[in-house]
């Protein structure tokens, strides 16, 4: 069954005068529970294309469809409401709020699924996912005291903090080193597997592009099976 | 951590990450809280106490000598010694003027310290037991009889009563011994300042000149008239038969000190009106800083599920810590202010009235929901704008 649908989804830009198409017709459809990694060189639209997946980023033209919704027909509430509880999202760069926490951090996303406040089982669970990532002896530290691995590490136990359906990672191994990096995509894996979670990772790296179910290319805005 | 992690919390947070600009934030809400409570507590303690003192009067119009009528509400509103004299033969006429139905008088004397006994000077008031319907209603139990010759009863307020701390003592007043034989209940009016005796003392006063008041002669008349009359066509029924006198109507009392307590509420709205826009400008600057900081993190916010609403709420939160709390400061300064300085403007310190419970948690909560409402006002167009904030833009920035 097709869980996630793009098509003829075309996003372009302008700058100084000139029309880019970032993301440039693309058709495409991705099953429940499928890993699919998308390599591409720098510029090739694949960040735009996850955001407009996201939920993030308005296309051009085309549409997305999740489990049945047009999400950009969705409203303005209705669509955070796809990016909280359906999708977690790892970004690119560091983003985590200064204030909080690491296991603050994660509950973050919780406060805007809940309304209410993070309860003990909340707690629990981020605890138990900042362990998963290896990172139990800092849950009470700030990003400041936090390098960069483990900032992104933190960011990636708290896209899995609302059982999301569809995780969208942007290069998330960047700044860890390889063991780490291995780890990460051991954990990836178990996810995609043992809770049937769907995953688009975008990336760089070939060798993990190899360990995904399904890899795709980008190149100027286009995209082709490999 | 400690407690629940809400939105509040991380409001809190956010606060504290900049302790000097949210403190900033509260001291210029709580000036402006505080002179508003100030301010509030100040007109309302003195038109309380113009409103007291006609309610607990117990005559409709006040007659006196024409041209002393501001001197006679000295006494009665602002526990002022003043003295001023007409002839008792005026209170017949009065007396006899259709819708009038009770009479009575009292005359005023002021002791002079350091010449004739060991005292302040006070306003000391001779009444008319058998005709008296002002001072009676504060006597009840408080002598057993009618006041004899030689027998006083002090204010609830009176210098000699606080001197003394104990009645029946023996005071030297106009070259007589005077016994005090009781106190009177607090009125809440100039009269809690004075001592009160019979007027049949008043011959033994004269006789020795201790007093510049003459055989005969009164201070004041109070009046009561039939119900359903209106007490301002008495009043001035009775000016036009008796010339030599003022008559005031109960509700007029105080008029002159009404007027200038209008144009002193106006001098506060003022102050209070520019100190109001000062904040709201203040907020406003430093939350659109605030929000232009944090744009990258609503941003993050928005992408990983924060609503509009949630951002709204989160800005409003931060908001109404630093108003609220900029609030509560501003109300204990602002009282605190009323009760120390106000000793300092010679309208507030002949004033006896106090202010009610009801009328302090009144002025309080005003000054609570003014504050923290202009906190939100100021706020509201910054929160406004970042609660709009779409994702993409702030991750392409990055």
């Amino acid at each position: 069954m097709t869980h996630l649908t793009i098509e003829n989804v075309t996003k372009t830009y302008f700058l100084e005068g000139n029309k880019i198409d970032a993301v440039s017709n693309i058709t495409l459809g991705i099953n429940k529970g499928e890993f699919v990694s998308i390599v591409g060189h720098s510029g090739s639209g694949k960040t735009t294309l996850l955001s407009i997946i996201g939920g993030i980023a308005r296309p051009t033209s085309g549409r997305v469809v999740f489990e049945g919704d047009d999400l950009y027909a969705l409203d303005s509430d209705r669509l955070s409401g796809y990016r909280c509880e359906k999708i977690g999202f790892m970004f690119q760069f560091s983003s985590l709020l200064p204030v909080l926490t690491a296991k603050e951090n994660i509950l973050l996303s919780v406060l805007f699924k809940s309304n209410g406040g993070a309860s003990d089982v909340h707690e629990e669970k981020a605890v138990e996912l900042l362990k998963m990532v290896g990172l139990g002896d800092k849950i009470n530290a700030y990003p400041s005291q936090l390098s960069g691995g483990q900032q992104r590490r933190v960011a990636i136990a708290r896209a899995f903090m609302n059982d999301p359906e569809l995780i969208l990672a942007d290069e998330p191994t960047g700044d860890l080193d390889e063991e780490t990096e291995a780890e990460m995509m051991r954990f990836f894996k178990s996810m995609n597997a043992g809770k049937n979670i769907t995953f688009i990772m975008v990336t760089h790296n070939s060798d993990l592009a190899m360990q995904t179910g399904r890899r795709l290319r980008m190149s100027n805005g286009a995209i082709a099976e490999l | 951590m400690n407690g629940k992690f809400t939105l509040i919390s991380l409001a809190s947070k956010n606060l504290k990450r900049k302790p000097l600009r949210t403190l900033i934030l509260m001291i210029a809400i709580s000036l402006l809280v505080s002179t508003l409570v100030f301010a509030l507590s100040f007109v309302r303690r003195v038109d309380s106490s113009i409103k007291l003192t006609s309610e607990r009067l117990g005559a409709d119009i006040l007659i006196v000598p024409a041209g002393s009528r501001g001197a006679a509400e000295d006494i009665l509103l602002e526990n002022k010694v003043k003295t001023f004299y007409m002839d008792k033969g005026i209170m017949e006429k009065v007396g006899q003027i259709e819708g009038i139905t009770d009479v009575t008088y009292q005359t005023y004397l002021i002791t002079i310290q350091g010449l004739c006994c060991s005292v302040p000077e006070t306003m000391v008031v001779a009444f008319n037991q058998d005709t008296d319907f002002i001072i009676k209603p504060w006597l009840k139990g408080k002598v057993s009889g009618r006041l004899l010759k030689g027998e006083a009863i002090v204010g609830s307020e009176s210098a000699f009563n606080i001197e003394t701390g104990a009645i029946e003592v023996d005071s030297v007043l106009f070259g007589n011994v005077f016994k005090m034989v009781g106190v009177l209940d607090k009125t809440g009016t100039g009269l809690d300042t004075a001592l009160f005796m019979d007027e049949a003392n008043l011959d033994d006063i004269i006789k020795k000149g201790k007093s510049d008041m003459k055989p005969g002669q009164i201070s004041i008349i109070f009046a009561r008239v039939k119900a359903g009359i209106d007490p301002y066509k008495v009043a001035a029924k009775i000016e036009d038969s008796v010339i030599e006198v003022d008559a005031v109507a109960r509700k007029d009392i105080g008029k002159n000190l009404i007027n200038t307590l209008r144009d002193i509420n106006r001098i506060f709205s003022i102050s209070v009106l520019i100190a109001s826009l000062l904040s709201i400008f203040l907020v406003w600057a430093i939350f659109s800083a605030v929000v232009n900081e944090r744009l990258k993190e609503v941003g993050i916010m928005r992408a990983i599920g924060a609503k509009e609403s949630h951002v709204l709420r989160l800005f409003l939160f931060e908001v109404i810590i630093i108003g609220s709390l900029g609030s509560i400061v501003g109300i204990v300064c602002g009282t605190a202010v009323s009760f120390f300085l106000a000793k300092g403007f010679s309208i507030m310190k002949n004033i006896s009235t106090d202010l009610s419970v009801l009328q302090r948690v009144y002025i309080s909560l005003t000054g609570f929901v003014g504050g923290t409402i202009i906190c939100v006002i100021g706020a509201l167009s910054p929160i406004q704008r970042i609660k709009k904030t779409e994702p993409l833009n702030v991750i392409k920035e990055v």
